[in-house]
């Protein structure tokens, strides 16, 4: 083991300084900050349907935020949900981390009970331009309330259905569903052969809950009252019950569905065998238009009326969608709080707007900018489920009941692959999950 | 494995067994050494197969349940350079973990040689430590390791989060007690004869350290620089929270991408077996290069 | 059973010090425990010092903050408290009495039990492929590589592809039912802990296949030699004679392969998405979804300390057990 080794030991060791050597240049430049300006840390959603458009997109920000002020934009990104949560925590816990982050709108309470960001009075709205600047219902989920707001609204992705023109014409079907009822009515109806009616991800971790409050608030029962939870109802136990039902007792859902994610249920619509798939995005649109079911799809509202019902009770909210995209948030230990309000003006502005829409498939916030889109017909509906978005519960404990309202639907997985799942079984992980709501509710502060 | 083998009728390898020289250290009648073998390349390489055909796959046929590709391209393995963004992660993690290899190494034979040939109060505890450093969850030192590192911005005035040598210095602490224990158990095997001549000449114990204990080492100190590595390039927890975009690593990048699928896009399967095996493709080669000292260096009393 | 003695003295004969001080202390030379007290002298100048960097290093990076992981374990950290944590109120044991409430043991349970099972069933896998890659033949370094691949792709990586293939319509059930088989769920219900358990194995036995090899390299010839004098068959002969010297360093591989088993939060993850089953609620888990997604801080550092506790004290049992003390083994023969 004589020179060999050494030889490749000290190859080894020679390549690795001369990595560190490149890697402690490459250091002082990330350090630096450069030139004496001012440099702006901005967190994001990593893009990666649109990885190459991102980046062009963050480019031309970032050139067009240089000339106006002279400051450089440092991006950094986020994968998931979760790791936004993650980057949040430690960015608050230290004091230290990015100018701007750019938030989901479930995840904006959260944040918020953070308190470690600026909230937005009169003085800093003006600096952006106004809140007139925002389409209204994009403003639903910026603060508990309109003197304690910290999300400015940027970008939208309601949640919309989508269907395939050909089968439901083939089916006799003239108008896609506007409720739950009928919609699963036209999934028999298309369930046929290798043919099935509807695509549903159960096993996604943020689809379920989506369905389940749609329903709930449909029905008028809005899962957080004040300081309860309301899970443990009969309104979200029937929405369990047809979300479940779909697979198990109207066999609608390709039995696969129990282990697809979101992704998953895009591709199985895309291949053309599927009439209807509930809750995706405009961003879907390169997806579908990949695969077989090319030219014959079309977007349409999600259904509005709660299941068992032929029309929505007086209580019930006519939710197309829960309020969903990203806030644009001002850390308040940032020492660039003018810089960040000066890049947030700038990316929320029309322009901007257009650029982000069109280079990445994000609904504009700005209300000047979602009016040039409506002349676009395919995307009419998604601006129409943008209007009829609704907030979900401002408060901290959000995370929280979203998680255990998933855990549910995680849970009772086996039974729907077995084909069978009662209420009873329903009503028990129901109470489970108010238990796990409740107590976190009681802890918000 | 007992019963199959008791089954084995012994009349040929009886007379086999008799054969001279290498035959004497057979271990296993030829039969059943060749059924445990394919068995477990089997139970290894189908998978591998899978990953491999996948990369070489569309995502839409993976997603459609296809092992054999109806149409072979090398598609997925050029797309994920701009969808990934492999290529910083992967030259910051050879970076990273190259240098906790060996700075690993080094620091653990230093230790171990401590430990091994000098007895002092709490060396037994400091031994017992290194092993129950390893019971400990990454989960639970995540959030107090970041508080830590980005108090050292607030307070001394020093970036510590999202610059290489911060995850090179949160790397070399996690991999050095598993380090130390690979130099402790092989350093105990090494004849102190070797060393006393170099103390009668009046050397230094450094000097002896660096000319006579590390050569003799080399084996047990590649392994435990392998580990050291693999560590680093495996950890997705903590290098998630300790990166930025520029300093990334390739499990981070991984991560990213494979998790990044919310809103409406396809599963980029294909991609993702591509990316895993690009990613994996250094460790692999690494492995290939120093497996003959690997298991060697885990002997303790290696050098005979 | 008759031939125990043989074993025992083949055994404690061999210079099996990979293991963690396995061979007992008390057969050490005599002449060897001479010289130690010789060298008392010598041991006025121990260079001591040279403990410094990575003692530092580990009390830096591991000991502060595992002391403030407990501090926090006594506080009521939550994101309401985070951003001013050291104002966080003090609430001494309540984290730890939520946490036994909150399914903790339900968690420490499947933990423990599936660390056992996956490090149980890798020894004779990595046993195995020790023993046939011994001896040389054509083609053996292929092998050995290709016994070290489950062990060099990143956990991620594992994950990611186990759980593609073990999806309800993936390629593993594609082919059960081809061969008549409904392949049933993998990744959810009762089955994901026994899905989990396997691509551990498959993930994690190389580990200890290398430990055993390491065992099985420091054999002696003669040993060999002997045996085959002896006429010894090859069964009784791996099992009285050859395997004694592997179970050293096979020991040592089961507890470090069992303690990263039970830590092990990137594959049940990743394979499972949060929230997990119930089936596969690891500790890490556990403790990550409780810190990460629910935000309470502090309880999630009470039930990780609880679980280090649960895992430290056999730990401490059994590494008082093997005397790590032995000081040297090197001057023997």
């Amino acid at each position: 083991m004589g020179s060999r080794t050494l030889r490749a030991v000290v190859a080894l060791a020679g390549a690795t300084a001369l990595t560190v050597a490149l890697g402690a240049c490459g250091g002082d430049d990330d350090g630096g900050g450069s030139g004496g300006g001012k440099t702006l840390n901005v967190l994001i959603g990593a893009n990666t349907q649109y990885p190459q458009e991102q980046q062009d997109w963050q480019k031309s920000v970032s050139d067009k935020f240089k000339a106006q002020t002279g400051a450089d934009v440092k991006w950094e990104t986020f994968a998931s949900a979760n790791d936004e949560l993650t980057k949040i925590q430690t960015s608050v816990v230290s004091g230290t981390g990015p100018d701007v982050y750019a938030i989901g709108t479930t995840l904006t309470p959260t944040a918020y009970s953070t308190r470690a960001f600026v909230t937005l009075g009169d003085e800093e709205w003006q600096k952006l331009g106004g809140k007139d600047k925002f389409v209204p219902s994009s403003l639903g989920i910026s603060g508990p309330d309109a003197e304690n707001q910290i999300g400015v609204p940027w970008v939208g992705r309601p949640f919309v259905m989508v269907y395939n023109t050909e089968m439901l014409k083939a089916a006799g079907i003239a108008k896609p569903a506007t409720t739950w009822d009928e919609l699963t009515q036209h999934a028999k109806q298309l369930t046929k052969g290798d043919q099935y009616g509807l695509a549903v991800a159960y096993k996604d971790n943020f689809d379920p809950w989506k369905f389940i409050w749609g329903m709930s608030v449909q029905a008028g029962n809005p899962i957080v009252d004040g300081k309860t939870a309301r899970i443990a109802d009969p309104a979200v136990s029937k929405a369990y019950q047809t979300y479940f039902g779909w697979l198990t007792k109207d066999k609608v859902v390709d039995p696969a569905a129990v282990g697809w994610t979101n992704s998953q249920a895009v591709a199985a619509f895309a291949k053309g065998k599927t009439g209807y798939f509930a809750l995706t995005s405009a961003l879907a649109a390169k997806s579908l238009d990949a695969g077989a079911v090319k030219g014959k799809w079309a977007f349409t509202l999600l259904p509005t009326v709660p299941p068992g019902a032929t029309t929505r009770p007086a209580n019930g909210v006519e939710a197309a969608s829960i309020l969903s995209g990203d806030n644009l948030l001002v850390a308040d230990y940032s020492k660039n709080q003018d810089l960040a309000f000066q890049f947030v003006k700038l990316i929320t502005d029309q322009e901007a707007q257009l650029d982000i829409y069109a280079k990445l498939g994000q609904l504009p916030a700005n209300a000047a900018a979602a009016q040039t889109l409506l002349s676009d017909p395919r995307l009419g509906p998604v601006v129409e489920a943008q209007k009829k978005s609704v907030a979900t519960p401002f408060t901290g404990a959000w995370a929280d009941i979203q998680l255990a309202l998933t855990n549910a639907v995680v849970q009772s997985i086996p039974d729907l692959s077995s084909g069978s799942i009662s209420d009873a079984q329903i009503d028990s992980r129901l109470a489970a999950a108010q238990k796990t709501a409740q107590s976190s509710l009681d802890r918000a502060k | 494995m007992s019963t199959s083998a008791i089954a084995t009728p012994g009349g040929s390898r009886r007379s086999r067994r008799r054969t001279p020289a290498g035959e004497a250290h057979r271990l296993l009648p030829g039969p059943l050494l060749a059924i445990i073998t394919v068995g477990l390349c089997v139970l290894v390489l189908v998978p591998i197969l899978y990953i491999v055909l996948a990369s070489l796959n569309t995502d839409v046929g993976v997603a459609e349940g296809e092992f054999w590709p109806s149409s072979f391209s090398g598609e997925s393995y050029t797309k994920i350079w701009t969808t990934a963004g492999l290529s910083t992660g992967i030259l910051n993690s050879l970076l990273v973990c190259g240098l906790v290899a060996v700075a690993s190494a080094l620091l653990g034979t230093v230790t171990a040689y401590v430990l091994v040939r000098y007895t002092f109060v709490g060396r037994v505890t400091i031994l017992r430590g290194l092993v129950g450093l390893q019971s400990i969850p990454g989960t639970l030192m995540l959030l107090p390791v970041f508080v830590l590192f980005s108090s050292a911005g607030t307070y001394f005035g020093v970036t510590v989060i999202g610059t290489r040598w911060g995850l090179f210095v949160a790397y070399l602490t996690f991999a050095l007690p598993f380090s130390t224990w690979v130099m402790v158990t092989y350093l105990r095997g090494l004849p102190r004869e070797l060393e006393e001549a170099g103390r009668v000449d009046g050397a230094s114990t450094l000097t002896i350290l660096f000319r006579i204990i590390v050569p003799l080492s080399l084996p047990a100190i590649v392994v435990s620089g392998i580990f050291a590595f693999l560590l680093g390039w495996n950890d997705v927890l903590f290098a998630s929270v300790l990166t930025r975009p520029e300093t990334q690593t390739a499990a981070v990048a991984l991560q990213i991408f494979g998790t990044t699928q919310e809103g409406g896009a396809l599963p980029v399967y294909s991609q993702m077996m591509a990316a895993a095996l690009v990613c994996a493709a250094p460790v692999v080669l690494l492995y290939l290069l120093f497996q003959r000292y690997l298991v060697g260096g885990l002997t303790a009393g290696g050098v005979k | 059973m008759t031939d125990d003695r043989t074993t025992t003295r083949t055994a404690g004969d061999a210079p099996v010090a990979t293991a963690a001080g396995r061979d007992p202390a008390g057969r050490e030379p005599p002449a060897d425990r001479a010289g130690r007290r010789r060298r008392g002298v010598t041991e006025r100048q121990r260079p001591l010092w040279l403990l410094i960097p990575g003692g530092t290093l580990m009390t830096l990076v591991i000991g502060i903050p595992l002391l403030l992981a407990f501090y926090i374990s006594l506080i009521d950290l939550d994101q309401y408290t985070l951003r001013r944590w050291l104002e966080a109120p003090f609430i001494g044991l309540d984290n730890f009495a939520e946490a036994f409430e909150s399914g903790l043991l339900h968690s420490v349970w499947i933990s423990v039990s599936f660390s056992v099972i996956a490090t149980v069933a890798t020894v004779p896998l990595g046993v195995a492929a020790a023993v046939v890659t011994q001896n040389a033949y054509r083609g053996r370094g292929w092998v050995r590589a290709v016994f070290l691949i489950p062990y060099v792709l990143p956990s991620f990586v594992v994950a990611s592809v186990w759980r593609t293939m073990l999806q309800p319509d993936g390629i593993v059930n594609a082919t059960l039912t081809r061969a008549g088989v409904d392949g049933g769920l993998w990744l959810s219900g009762p089955r994901s802990y026994w899905t989990l358990i396997l691509v551990e194995i498959w993930a994690a036995w190389p580990f200890i296949y290398l430990m055993a090899l390491a065992g099985l390299q420091s054999v002696d010839s003669e040993v060999h030699e002997a045996s085959a004098i002896d006429g010894a068959d090859w069964w009784p002969k791996l099992r009285r004679v050859i395997l004694p010297y592997v179970r050293g360093p096979v020991l040592l591989a089961c507890l470090l392969a069992t303690l990263n088993h039970i830590n092990n939060f990137t594959l049940p993850y990743v394979l499972f998405g949060a929230p997990a089953p119930d089936d596969v609620n690891v500790m890490p888990m556990l403790v990550y979804v409780t810190s990460f997604q629910s935000l309470r801080f502090g309880l999630s550092a009470a039930m990780a300390v609880v679980s280090l506790v649960l895992i430290a004290i056999p730990l401490f049992v059994y590494l008082r057990a093997v005397r790590l003390d032995v000081h040297e083994e090197g001057g023997r023969k």
